[in-house]
């Protein structure tokens, strides 16, 4: 039996309730022997990281959110020399702020970003305890999952069935990690390609033009279908580059590409078709 | 005194109490929030959570069934970040704790004189300031409020309390002078205009009538309406992510996620991506700031050529369609409002506008509003705010699904027309209770629109028509009105409670520059903090926040559910602070109108009162409401059947008439044709007006040449207008301050890419944005959320003044926007949609010029701090 906390990406409206919740029980607040204070500024035991995705005029935003994956097999706690490191019974990692030495060896070995901060003023590493002073008293929520508006974070024990189902349907931040994280996510961020087709001789935006996305390396193919502006969303789509192949009765089909999608998503912007 | 709540502290010795932590400014609350304190401390601020001390059986929480699917409440209120952070701004180093003079203000220098033992008006917003005792505060604020009047007469004094404040009942932070004003002989009020309702106000109400506001009025059961009936939504340039915050909290957020479930498609319409087009958009319609007026007329031109819009409609609900047509077909003026025509004002292409036309005639569309936004704030905003309203009655207005529809000030005006979300029981009224002053006040024969204050001091004879008071009606706007008023006195004397004009309003240097003349012979402000207006007053009053002081509360806003709650205090008032009602109740004293002023009623006699008038005392004893803390209010029953929005006018136009002359929409305004027949900026048939006697700030004018870019400056999303813009743990977000290379956390300024290439601005960089009323700093924030030709940044961030008037470097983007109003006879703002340029700021050369303010102190991680302007340690 263990604490377990699901972010849902798809629901997250980025307020940062969150993030600030956490700095609201945290700051100037003293939760030894769970945590001392965490600064005023800089630390993030929960980030929401802002995305920026695309260009103009197709542009998404999403919230991604980095916090202590709390593992079953934490690398922080054999990294730890001072074994200030610990798990408790109900799973949850945690950095004693008075056995910490301030060796900052959990920080290098720890494999996911914006997780660990290091106090100067103190001398110790800090991190999301999960609220387990809190919880202790009988809390079933931390702050942050307490201040989410939307539902996108929820937390729990992975013996009730509801969370089971949930953990069930999500997915691990870095799932070729052998870590057995206790943080899981729904709707992690996949590429998209988009565009819009239109007749320039008409000026008219083309509904219903098939749009269909080859990957170069694996031949695997995404194909949509443009809406009443002509624009088309391939989604979901794996890292990779792809060519595009954008056809309509009556006109001539047009090839493009390939488009990277390997590190962002690409909006491949106002595309013309001619009539046949 | 025994402690208001009396339930005991929880076993780790926390005891929970429920605070309105919001900033809608008058005594009708939202936000609640649960505060836990220990041994005189704030541990959290957290969601109030419903359930803590009654059942779902008991509050039966309301249940929306829409499309197969259902939606319910919360189990706590949808607090956003600004409540939860709250903390930080109750413990500001912006805070004011003790009475502080202007160290070159010398009360006993005449009026005008300037040096050792002067007045020095002329330093107003340069000079530091000095701790005194509140017993010299009080001999000099009472002494030049006799001198005053004896000189000039009582309405010599302005009284400015209408400005964006705290949330208090009792200790009302906005106008408590206004009855002491009143006892003391008389005064001249400020009168708020009509902001982020401008457009509607001074424009739609000519359409529909729709009073109080000039939005839809009746607003009821919209929310289920949409959920049932509408097939699209178009967002209209407004934010229902950020605007709302403040006001209500985050339940429009949930609906709009369950309206994309439900598979209602959602569109907005903004020059930017804004926080909620961010992550509820079907897709972007990017367009100019200001100009949808034009993409209103060519759709309209689209649905008229192709007969797509309701005729039979028009024909029994509409009066002087024909005068429209003729103005959109080109009839009138040779011009074809065509989606070509359209295309090059508003940067929306062509074919995009036919396309949208199209779909908004083929689904069943409501427009989404919730204030501000770019779509409302700029000049002549009259004319898109008419023409939505225009283009939303050719399609029907009033049927199911087709209305205008607002996701904010649900619990605002004490009626169930308002109330879009499932109506509750009961809407609690603290008014009895509540001792600021409201938006229906006013003050004949002497008073001055806000916007037209700058004008008023400085050219000291003006006059304007209406405004008589934030809630005037329709008819209020044919009246004609001077300054000063019949027998009464020019301004002499300045009393502003929760100042922040400057940073919130339009022609703020001309604001700075006013209020240094040497006829404003005293200037006092009241405020928690030292920031924005304050830095120009003579003596300043130090006050408490709304968490440091006994109170009654409510939460009317959520859409949840309604509560209300009484208030105790959460820590004790910093320093020597006082709140608003006590600061007034102690100069009261001095002028012997104590007892007059508060009715020899106490703070514990008023919060009693509050809780008897509140329309709930029959539901639960004081004691039970003190031992619990809250009181839930359930939904009405039957809320189901309350009729949607305006669909008793859809179905019975005659015997549901509206309030316009012919109760009728008047596609060709009757009243402003019969009062205004030759005003060509407010014309009786709404219009695209790209410049006119007031403004000239679109592109392609003259003006553009020289400052090419359009500026959007939205309601913040890290704040309340000009509040919250200290809270640390919101400035090191990077879409709330933008932190140079200089250390100095900028506002930050959005630009596309390209824009910020063509100028050779990196993300990060320090950049001056200016035209010809001044120049204010930002950071450069390069980002694809924002259209080329237009750069945005948001209205509130903390005046800091490099040169007083002329430059300020803390983002107060509201220094230059347009001193003139919405057009000639209509006196709003118009502070989004006006002409500027960008350059990377030659810092150098500032520092070298201005030593002075760059030496001023200024905190590291929180911005411009009190340290930073008094004379020696705080």
């Amino acid at each position: 039996m263990g604490k377990v906390l699901i972010i849902d990406l798809a629901i997250c409206n980025g307020c940062h309730n969150c993030q600030i919740a956490c700095k609201d029980e945290h700051c100037a607040n003293d939760w030894s022997p769970i945590a001392k204070p965490q600064p005023d500024t800089g630390q993030f035991w929960n980030k929401v990281v802002e995305m920026e995705r695309g260009s103009v005029p197709k542009v998404q935003v999403t919230y991604h959110h980095s916090i202590c994956q709390h593992c079953e097999d934490a690398p922080c706690m054999k990294a730890c020399n001072a074994g200030a490191i610990y798990r408790r019974a109900d799973g949850i990692v945690i950095i004693d702020p008075n056995k910490c030495k301030g060796n900052q060896l959990c920080l290098e070995a720890c494999p996911y970003e914006n997780v660990i901060y290091f106090n100067d003023d103190l001398n110790i590493a800090q991190k999301c305890t999960f609220c387990a002073h809190l919880i202790d008293r009988g809390w079933t929520e931390t702050r942050c999952s307490d201040a989410c508006p939307t539902g996108a974070f929820t937390f729990g024990d992975d013996t009730d069935p509801a969370i089971k189902a949930k953990v069930a349907a999500a997915s691990l931040l870095k799932p070729g990690l052998a870590t057995r994280p206790r943080v899981y996510y729904m709707n992690l961020p996949k590429k998209w390609v988009a565009g819009a087709v239109y007749d320039p001789q008409a000026d008219e935006c083309l509904e219903g033009a098939t749009v269909t996305a080859t990957n170069t390396a694996t031949g695997a193919k995404v194909t949509v279908s443009t809406d009443n502006y002509g624009d088309f969303w391939l989604k979901g789509l794996e890292d990779g580059s792809y060519t595009l192949l954008i056809e309509k009765a009556g006109y001539l089909a047009k090839k493009l590409g390939p488009v990277d999608a390997t590190a962002a998503d690409q909006n491949v912007g106002d595309v013309e078709l001619w009539k046949a | 005194m025994e402690p208001l709540i009396t339930r005991p502290p929880n076993a780790a010795g926390e005891k929970t109490l429920v605070r309105d932590i919001s900033w809608c400014g008058v005594h009708n609350g939202a936000n609640a929030c649960m505060v836990d304190v220990k041994d005189g401390k704030i541990v959290r601020i957290r969601p109030a959570r419903y359930y803590d001390q009654y059942t779902r059986e008991e509050v039966k929480p309301w249940v929306m069934h829409a499309r197969g699917k259902s939606f319910e409440p919360s189990d706590k209120s949808l607090a956003p970040p600004l409540s939860l952070a709250y903390k930080k701004r109750v413990f500001s180093p912006g805070r004011v704790r003790y009475p502080m003079k202007r160290v070159d203000f010398d009360p006993k220098g005449a009026p005008g004189s300037t040096g050792p033992g002067g007045r020095n008006a002329q330093n107003r917003g340069v000079s530091k300031y000095e701790r005194i005792s509140w017993d010299a505060a009080l001999d000099i604020v009472a002494a030049e409020m006799l001198r005053i009047k004896e000189t000039y007469g009582p309405t010599a004094i302005l009284n400015q309390s209408d400005q964006h404040g705290e949330n208090k009942c009792v200790h009302g932070p906005h106008g408590c002078m206004r009855k002491l004003l009143r006892l003391f002989g008389g005064y001249t009020l400020q009168v708020r205009d009509a902001d982020s309702w401008e457009g509607w106000w001074w424009g739609s109400k000519h359409v529909w009538g729709c009073e109080p506001v000039g939005q839809q009025m009746p607003q009821k059961n919209l929310i289920y309406d949409i959920s049932k009936n509408a097939e699209l939504i178009l967002h209209w340039g407004c934010d229902l992510e950020t605007t709302v915050w403040g006001w209500e909290g985050q339940l429009p957020s949930r609906l709009s996620y369950w309206w994309t479930e439900l598979g209602i498609k959602q569109i907005f319409i903004a020059p930017d991506v804004n926080y909620a087009n961010a992550v509820h958009a079907d897709k972007w319609i990017p367009i100019l700031p200001n100009t949808d007026a034009a993409l209103y007329l060519a759709i309209a031109h689209h649905w008229m050529e192709n007969g797509t819009y309701d005729k039979d409609y028009i024909a029994t609900h509409a009066y002087g369609f024909d005068k429209f047509e003729d103005y959109v077909m080109g009839r009138e003026d040779g011009e074809a409002k065509t989606a070509d025509w359209a295309a090059p004002i508003c940067g929306v292409p062509a074919r995009i506008i036919r396309a949208l036309a199209k779909e908004w005639a083929s689904k069943r569309t409501t427009i989404v509003i919730g204030n501000g936004g770019p779509g409302i704030r700029g000049p002549y905003a009259t004319e898109p705010a008419r023409l939505q309203v225009l283009c939303l009655a050719m399609q029907g207005l009033g049927k199911p699904g087709c209305n205008q529809a607002k996701m904010i000030e649900w619990g605002l005006l004490d009626d169930y027309e308002q109330e879009s979300p499932p109506a509750p029981s009961i809407i609690p009224n603290l008014h009895d209770a509540y001792t600021g002053g409201t938006p229906m006040d006013t003050n004949h024969p002497s008073f001055i629109p806000k916007s037209l204050v700058p004008k008023a001091l400085l050219e000291k004879d003006i006059d304007w028509y209406g405004n008589e008071h934030e809630m005037a009606r329709r008819e209020d706007q044919f009246i004609h009105y001077v300054y000063p008023a019949e027998g009464c006195s020019r301004i002499h004397m300045i009393w502003t409670d929760s100042p922040s004009w400057i940073t919130c309003w339009n022609a703020g240097n001309d604001y700075a520059k006013a209020v240094r003349q040497d006829d404003i012979e005293f200037m006092l402000a009241q405020h928690p903090w030292l920031e924005n207006d304050c830095l120009f007053a003579d003596v300043i009053l130090p006050i408490n926040t709304m968490l440091e002081e006994d109170d009654i509360g409510s939460d009317l806003f959520s859409g949840q559910m309604n509560l209300l709650f009484p208030e105790e205090r959460c820590v004790e008032p910093l320093g020597e602070s006082v709140s608003d009602y006590e600061a007034v109740c102690m100069i009261a004293e001095r002028l012997g109108l104590l007892e007059e002023y508060t009715g020899g009623r106490t703070i514990e006699d008023l919060i009693k009162i509050g809780y008897e008038n509140s329309r709930v005392a029959d539901k639960i004893s004081w004691e039970d409401l003190r031992r619990k803390g809250y009181w839930v209010v359930p939904p009405m029953e039957g809320w189901e059947d309350i009729p949607a929005g305006l669909i008793e006018f859809y179905e019975d136009p005659e015997g549901h008439p509206l309030s316009t002359p012919t109760g009728k929409i008047e596609f060709f305004a009757t009243g402003l044709a019969e009062h205004f027949p030759d005003d060509e900026e407010r014309p009786p048939v709404p219009k695209w007006i790209p410049k006119g006697v007031t403004h000239e700030e679109t592109l392609g004018t003259e003006r553009s040449k020289k400052y090419p870019l359009l500026v959007m400056s939205n309601h913040p999303r890290w704040g309340v207008h000009s509040q919250h813009d200290d809270i640390t743990w919101f400035r090191e977000i990077p879409t709330c301050k933008v932190t140079a290379q200089d250390g100095y956390q900028y506002q930050p300024l959005w630009m596309n890419a390209a824009d910020a290439a063509a100028r050779g601005i990196k993300n990060g960089d320090i950049v001056s944005i200016y035209n010809d009323r001044g120049v204010v700093l930002a950071g450069a924030y390069v980002t694809e959320r924002i259209m080329r030709g237009t750069i945005g940044i948001d209205h509130g961030a903390k005046y800091d003044p490099i040169e007083v008037g002329v430059i300020d470097r803390g983002g107060a983007i509201n220094t230059i926007v347009p001193r003139g109003i919405t057009s000639k006879n209509a006196c709003g703002h118009a502070v989004s949609g006006f002409l500027a340029e960008v350059e990377k700021a030659d810092m150098e050369a500032l520092e070298a010029k201005y030593p002075d303010a760059f030496a001023r102190e200024c905190h590291i991680t929180a911005g411009p701090c009190l340290a930073g302007f008094m004379e020696g340690r705080v």
